[in-house]
């Protein structure tokens, strides 16, 4: 199969990112990645003027978010710096989006790549099952690292795969090689799930049949110039490399554990539920994706158990395993829905498309005119159509998101499902701050950091003179975000404010997200 | 139907809280377990539910009101809303001992409760009957496991009557624990102190008397 398919699938995905973006608010994470991509742009404005002092200056620019690697957020600041600063092109947010749009489309191109090794059928919907859901849809818009490591694993997939021959590529075992490390490298750079990567392309190695076997193994030297990448794309390491790498790897090891609400239950802390990723994303996703997710990943493993595993599925099985296996563990950190392990979801898609084209075969000729085409046609829209409804539903509530098998938002709530993450779903009170609040007013974000309150203001989303207040007693308004673990939050509101009564709120399908409450007196208060 | 003093609604799922931004006329309560949940001084529950909602369990919301001895008046249904008025038939309020304006959240509801600083006391004057004690510890800190229980012990007119002990929540253990106690007619008063090793916590009380 040419790339001119995947090419346009990628362009696709990279248009539509581009064009929902707008009323995507700023997650709690975006916050601190605006806040380093300043910073870094800063630093490359420095670079250009001044190279050596720029380079003495690496810590102070640099020591900002600290705990992830700089490939990403270097493209948001250069990003923010060529369309933004320089060419005033784009506004500020749209901007540092913009790497991310272009990783979603790099992540189309991927699975658009593995699906086309079964066929042309299987390269749109491998990539179009990924994204017709509003949980990956949305994170697909966000200057963020989930998908961008999401991508860069289908893409290290896909570079060990021509690298030992699985795909067709370059000739050259240099090139294959060098692109390799390249790409390992840059998912090295953008998050560490990467470490997982080289064991599992080891362990697929060593299950390869001899033939392939010995090239595989041969390959594996070539993560070894990866980290060069890393320390590339990453100019805090420039100085004190050991000390910055173990302030990295140790805050991952020893890292938080935020209450999460899980079927009625506040987890808090090791050990969590063995199956929990999984429950999650059987509610969480649309019922054809879920459905034919779990079908391919139960058809790779039985395949595999019959030793009837080619040599691809058996990467792709492999990938998705090691996407989803830390957090199986019990005691990984499990907050943040299912964005940790998209990757997991993504390489099962291939596959996905595969069983829906064959079940498709099968209804094929079952009337004199239902031909393949149109059969493949209505078949792919009987699958996406959930998840475009979804999407056209919902966005840009995408962590709100729950699929058929919860009962949608409703049935999720009553679940005892975690009903949002992060803060952006305050968007959608902010025009009415905007129209009510009195001039100066000092309003509760509640999860809104004030990093993602600054952007808001500096985006036009939020009148400038509006204040940040900390809690309930010191505000005019307060915009609080169901959250079951602050729930205190709400009652602290009435008794401050002395009511009960909201002003306003984002209900998605009855179920409350953001619950505004003005004080008695003030425009806008009931 | 109109509603009259002494009238609560109890919104169906408790998620439904919707329903704030629109009813004025009565006190709105999201109970979560109406089997077990204390109506002090209410004489009607209103249920309005969500009845079309997926999962929306009014059918066991209805059974937990029967357990507890409530009966269902007419129901009516406002598309997909469904209002159905329920006598409690509960034991009289002779007097609310905190009579709390505040509201403030354990194990996840909005609970009228006065805070107490730790160690803390509070004293009110009320006739005998069945007195009735609630207390929590407010917040998340209540699942900090690390840290000492708080005693609570109920005094009438100096003399012991009972104590609760409120530990740190881990559910499915209730983190707002109760005290029921019979007490001798006549007036009395009350007192109610709360003790702890760890005093940073905030720490909620509500207390009643009821005809025994």
């Amino acid at each position: 199969m040419s790339r001119r398919l995947p090419l346009a699938v990628a362009c696709a995905v990279f248009v539509a990112l581009f064009a929902t973006a707008a009323p995507v608010g700023f997650v709690r994470d975006e916050g601190y990645y605006f806040e380093a991509a300043k910073s870094y742009e800063q630093w490359l404005v420095l670079l250009v003027r001044d190279p050596f002092a720029a380079i003495r200056a690496t810590e102070r620019y640099w020591s900002y978010n600290f705990e992830h690697p700089g490939l990403a957020k270097l493209l948001f600041a250069i990003s923010h710096l060529l369309f933004t600063s320089t060419l005033r092109f784009l506004p500020d947010a749209q901007s540092w989006r913009l790497p991310g749009f272009f990783f979603g489309a790099l992540l189309a191109y991927w699975l658009a790549v593995l699906g086309g090794q079964r066929s042309r059928a299987c390269a749109l919907l491998a990539p179009a099952l990924f994204f017709c859901a509003e949980r990956t849809f949305f994170h697909g818009h966000l200057a963020a690292l989930d998908i961008p490591i999401c991508a860069l694993t289908a893409g290290v997939g896909v570079a060990w795969a021509r690298a030992i021959g699985l795909l067709p590529g370059s000739a050259s075992p240099l090139r294959g090689g060098l692109w390799l490390a390249f790409v390992y490298g840059c998912s090295l750079a953008v998050k560490h799930n990467a470490w997982v990567l080289p064991p599992v392309l080891a362990v697929h190695a060593l299950l390869l049949p001899a033939a392939s076997r010995r090239r595989a193994l041969l390959a594996l030297p070539w993560f070894l110039l990866s980290p060069l990448i890393l320390f590339a794309a990453w100019p805090l390491l420039w100085h004190d490399p050991v000390k910055h790498l173990g302030d990295w790897i140790a805050f991952h090891t020893h890292h938080v554990h935020y209450a999460w609400y899980y079927f009625g239950r506040e987890l808090r802390a090791p050990p969590f539920p063995v199956l929990y990723p999984l429950a999650v994303l059987a509610v969480a996703l649309p019922l054809p994706q879920v459905t034919l997710g779990a079908a391919a990943g139960l058809r790779l493993l039985w395949d595999f158990s019959r030793r009837r595993l080619g040599d691809l599925r058996l990467l792709e099985l492999g990938l998705a395993g090691g996407a989803l296996l830390p957090f199986l563990l019990g005691t990984t950190p499990i907050f943040g829905g299912i964005k940790h392990w998209l990757a997991f979801v993504a390489l099962l898609m291939p596959e996905a498309a595969a069983l829906l084209e064959e079940t498709i075969g099968i209804a094929t000729g079952a009337f004199p005119w239902l031909t393949r085409s149109r059969a493949l046609a209505a078949g792919a829209l009987a699958a996406l159509l959930p998840g475009l409804w979804q999407i056209a539903h919902l966005h840009p509530y995408g962590t709100s998101a729950y699929g058929e098998l919860a009962g949608d938002l409703p049935g999720a709530a009553s679940l005892g499902m975690q009903r949002q993450y992060w803060s952006n779903n305050v968007t959608s009170v902010l025009p009415w701050l905007n129209a009510h609040a009195i001039r100066g007013a000092r309003v509760f974000f509640h999860e809104v950091n004030a990093e993602s309150y600054r952007a808001y203001q500096q985006s036009g989303a939020l009148r400038d003179d509006i204040r940040y207040a900390s809690g309930p007693w010191d505000a005019d308004y307060a915009a609080l975000q169901w959250h079951r673990e602050f729930r205190d939050r709400e009652p602290e509101t009435w008794n401050a404010f002395g009511t009960r009564m909201p002003a306003t709120g984002l209900y998605l399908d009855e179920v409350p997200q953001v619950v505004v409450y003005a004080r008695p007196g003030l425009p806008g208060a009931p | 139907m109109r509603a009259k003093p002494g009238d609560e609604l109890q919104i169906w799922p408790p998620w439904a809280e919707r329903a704030r931004l629109f009813i004025e006329a009565l006190p709105v309560r999201a109970e979560e377990d109406l089997r077990a949940a204390d109506y002090p001084g209410v004489d009607r529950v209103w249920l309005l539910a969500l009845f079309r909602s997926p999962r929306n369990g009014v059918g066991k919301a209805r059974e937990d009101l029967r357990a507890r001895g409530a009966t269902a008046g007419e129901r009516v249904r406002f598309g997909s809303l469904e209002l159905e008025p329920w006598e409690l038939h509960a034991p009289k309020l002779l007097v609310d001992l905190t009579a709390a304006r505040e509201e403030h959240e354990v194990d996840y509801v909005s609970r009228p409760c006065v805070l107490v600083r730790l160690p803390g006391r509070f004293s009110a004057r009320g006739p005998g009957g069945a007195l009735h004690v609630r207390a929590g510890i407010v917040g998340e800190r209540a699942y900090q496991t690390s840290q000492g229980p708080v005693r609570v012990e109920v005094r009438a007119d100096g003399a012991l009557l009972g104590d609760l002990t409120v530990p740190p929540t881990v559910p499915p253990a209730p983190g707002w624990r109760k005290l029921d106690l019979p007490v001798p007619p006549g007036d009395h008063l009350y007192e109610i102190a709360a003790t702890s090793r760890d005093t940073d916590r905030p720490f909620c009380v509500a207390a009643w008397v009821s005809e025994g």
